[in-house]
């Protein structure tokens, strides 16, 4: 069936959406089970619990039961001609339903005292009705019936004992509530996950509005005459009918697929199949064509491969020679297939003779296979299967060598590395002895000082406050050689010369600070 | 009421099986309660040629209460009320004497039986039990004008 435009009149709330289709409604939830609660029903293992909470608890009427078999005349109660609901006997041992005997009784006058239907036995309401033998419930448990909603589609048929049961827990065809929480009506089970069916929509063929649980059973104009055989079918199964069963519609010859131009009426074209050679070999093409077109996607599929692995490829050799990468020639390789044409000697890495890549096996898809053969002469090349074998190994290769690099690069950083901590050491050493030198140096000045002085002493022969004055100059002089050790030791020697020239005759001190500043000269170099 | 109803379609069927012979059942579907029955006077009776039409109404309490029959045509009988109702009141179709195991294809046999024998003791219409009991010719008489006259 075409799509419907149906018009919802009712629920502003979706005004928005005015028309949809009829096909694509049931499929998708209806718009307005709002947060589409029947899907997490349906997978919940207490499905059950749910179902027999949300079904109408409506007890099955067993008179009303259609029975698969006609029932033997002893088992069916008098009153209702139906086979015994609720057996009970009375005292003169006549068998009616439980509610039959109930109605017989209340329908008969008020005070006089009842009596049995059949007979006009009396009979006393408080021993009786009497239960029936176990023999008779057994033989009524058996007979078999049809599903109370069979008239709905259901097809269940079994012992009546069951049908409860059925009709509580397993019929997909019994009346549950409505999905929708604010809709009190009634819809079949296995519309259930379809939500709210109940707004009104109207038919396109009979212009009638309608519940849109009722557009498909009861549209008084479902039935439409099919234009070529002139049966009456429903509507919904036209287009089927048309493309499948119709005698009388025009279709093509089977063998229409390998070139048979024969259309006609579809029993003529039966007759026609049997003869037509065409229509015999249909199949065999048909399966061919399949299989080319599965073919096909395949290679597409490669294809694409193929593409993404040399997009790849051609973005490492850029990494690799980026003195190549000029405009016109993104990748340095004009031959992707055959990495070995690449000049090597004009290339930024000229003494790398391992990287050299196999070629391609196969020959490029437009060179003829003559060119094969009398390229016979070439090497031996490695058997490759596909480009996209042959790129891969490219691929893998080009990351040996990058790895190779890396592990190289690190090596000489730790041998680098190592260089400089050795020629470190060897520098503190050098300071340390230097240092050392300098020490022992401003030893011997002191003494030769301290000596110096005490000569001058002697030969002046002063008197006590020289003497005593000579003595702190000569221990300040000490102590200011021994703070300069660390940078040079040129107050030091200031030091000594104030004292000296604090003490008298600055002539005779002048030579000796020259000579320490000399010999300090000598020490450092 | 849907029992009863049930059981009305259930005798339904029952006398369409076994139709006694001469008469036609006339059933509505949209009122399953009302029957309309054609009858032919059966041959060896007074009414012999005769086309009588037989009303045949279940109340709601059926099958506690007795269905009820009246003739439509006007027949001249002892236990036919001679009104424009025609009412048939005797036998099982009292409401004191019906039995809800009774059912509509005996009371069929009933109304043909009657014919062939009226029963003048438990009359509806005392004249003519009477008259059919004093005077049988100008009963028998009767019957066949009116035949000739009504149910034709």
């Amino acid at each position: 069936m075409s799509s419907i435009p149906s018009r919802r009149l009712s629920r502003a709330s979706s005004r928005a959406e005015s028309t949809f289709s009829f096909h694509s409604l049931p499929a998708s939830t209806a718009p307005l089970a709002l947060s589409s609660p029947a899907v997490t029903h349906r997978s919940e293992p207490s499905d059950f619990v749910r179902r027999s909470n949300r079904h109408k608890k409506i007890p099955v009427d067993v008179r009303t039961l259609e029975y698969l078999e006609p029932c033997d005349s002893n088992l069916v109660c008098l009153i209702c001609h139906c086979p015994f609901d609720k057996a009970v006997r009375l005292a003169c041992d006549h068998v009616f339903c439980n509610d039959c005997v109930d109605q017989a009784f209340a329908a008969q006058e008020g005070s006089a005292p009842k009596t049995c239907p059949t007979c006009r036995n009396r009979v006393d309401l408080n021993r009786e009705p009497l239960p029936v033998p176990r023999i008779l419930m057994s033989m009524l448990d058996e007979l078999r019936v049809k599903c109370p909603n069979h008239k709905a589609g259901c097809t269940w048929a079994d012992k009546r004992s069951d049908a409860q049961d059925h009709v509580e827990l397993y019929c997909d065809h019994a009346q549950v509530e409505c999905a929708s929480p604010d809709c009190r009506l009634g819809v079949l089970q296995k519309d259930f996950h379809k939500g709210c069916l109940h707004y009104t929509v109207s038919c396109e063929h009979c212009h009638t509005s309608m519940m849109k649980k009722d557009l498909e059973q009861i549209c008084p104009n479902r039935m439409t005459i099919c234009t070529s055989c002139f049966i009456e079918i429903l509507r919904h199964d036209l287009p089927s009918h048309l493309k499948e069963e119709c005698p009388k519609a025009t279709i093509m010859c089977p063998g229409s697929v390998c070139g048979c131009s024969f259309a006609h009426e579809r029993t003529v074209v039966v007759a026609h199949v049997t003869t037509c050679p065409m229509a015999t070999m249909a199949p065999f093409f048909q399966a061919q064509k399949a299989r080319l077109d599965e073919q096909e996607s395949q290679q597409k599929l490669l294809q694409r491969k193929v593409d993404i692995l040399e997009g790849g490829l051609s973005n490492i050799q850029n990494m690799l020679y980026p003195a190549n990468t000029n405009p016109n020639e993104p990748c340095p390789v004009p031959n992707p297939l055959d990495p070995n044409t690449i000049d090597y000697a004009s290339g930024p890495l000229p003494g790398t003779p391992d990287f050299r890549l196999p070629a391609a096996a196969f020959p490029p898809a437009s060179q003829p296979t003559v060119d094969q053969a009398t390229a016979a002469g070439q090497p031996p090349q490695p058997p490759f299967d596909s480009s996209t074998h042959h790129l891969l190994s490219l691929h893998e290769s080009l990351r040996d060598e990058v790895s190779r690099i890396a592990n190289a690069l690190t090596d000489l950083e730790g041998r680098t590395n190592m260089m400089i901590i050795n020629e470190n050491q060897r520098v503190k050493d050098e300071m340390l002895h230097t240092n050392a030198a300098i020490n022992s140096m401003r030893m011997q000045l002191h003494w030769l000082t301290s000596a110096r002085l005490q000569a001058q002493n002697r030969t002046t022969g002063g008197g006590g406050p020289g003497s005593s004055s000579a003595a702190g100059g000569s221990g300040s002089s000490g102590s200011g050689a021994s703070r300069a050790g660390g940078n040079g030791g040129g107050s030091g020697s200031a030091g000594a010369g104030a004292g000296g020239s604090g003490l008298g005759g600055g002539v005779t001190l002048h030579p000796i600070r020259r000579l320490s500043d000399s010999n300090r000269q000598d020490t450092k170099l | 009421m849907a029992a009863s109803r049930k059981r009305i379609l259930k005798e339904y069927g029952e006398c369409m099986n076994d139709t006694p012979s001469g008469m036609k059942i006339n059933f509505d579907e949209q009122n399953i309660t009302e029957w309309e029955i054609l009858m032919d006077g059966p041959d060896q009776s007074l009414y012999a040629g005769g086309h009588f039409k037989l009303r045949l109404t279940f109340p709601t309490e059926y099958p506690f209460k007795p269905p009820v029959v009246s003739f439509k045509t006007k027949i001249y009988h002892p236990n036919v009320s001679n009104d424009d109702k025609g009412s048939m009141c005797l036998g099982m179709l009292r409401p004191e004497a019906w039995k809800p195991p009774n059912k509509v294809i005996s009371v069929l046999h009933l109304i043909q039986t009657l014919l062939i024998e009226p029963n003048p003791d438990d009359s509806i219409e005392p004249t003519i039990a009477n008259e059919y009991k004093d005077n049988r010719k100008e009963f028998e008489k009767t019957a066949k004008d009116w035949v000739k006259r009504y149910a034709k």
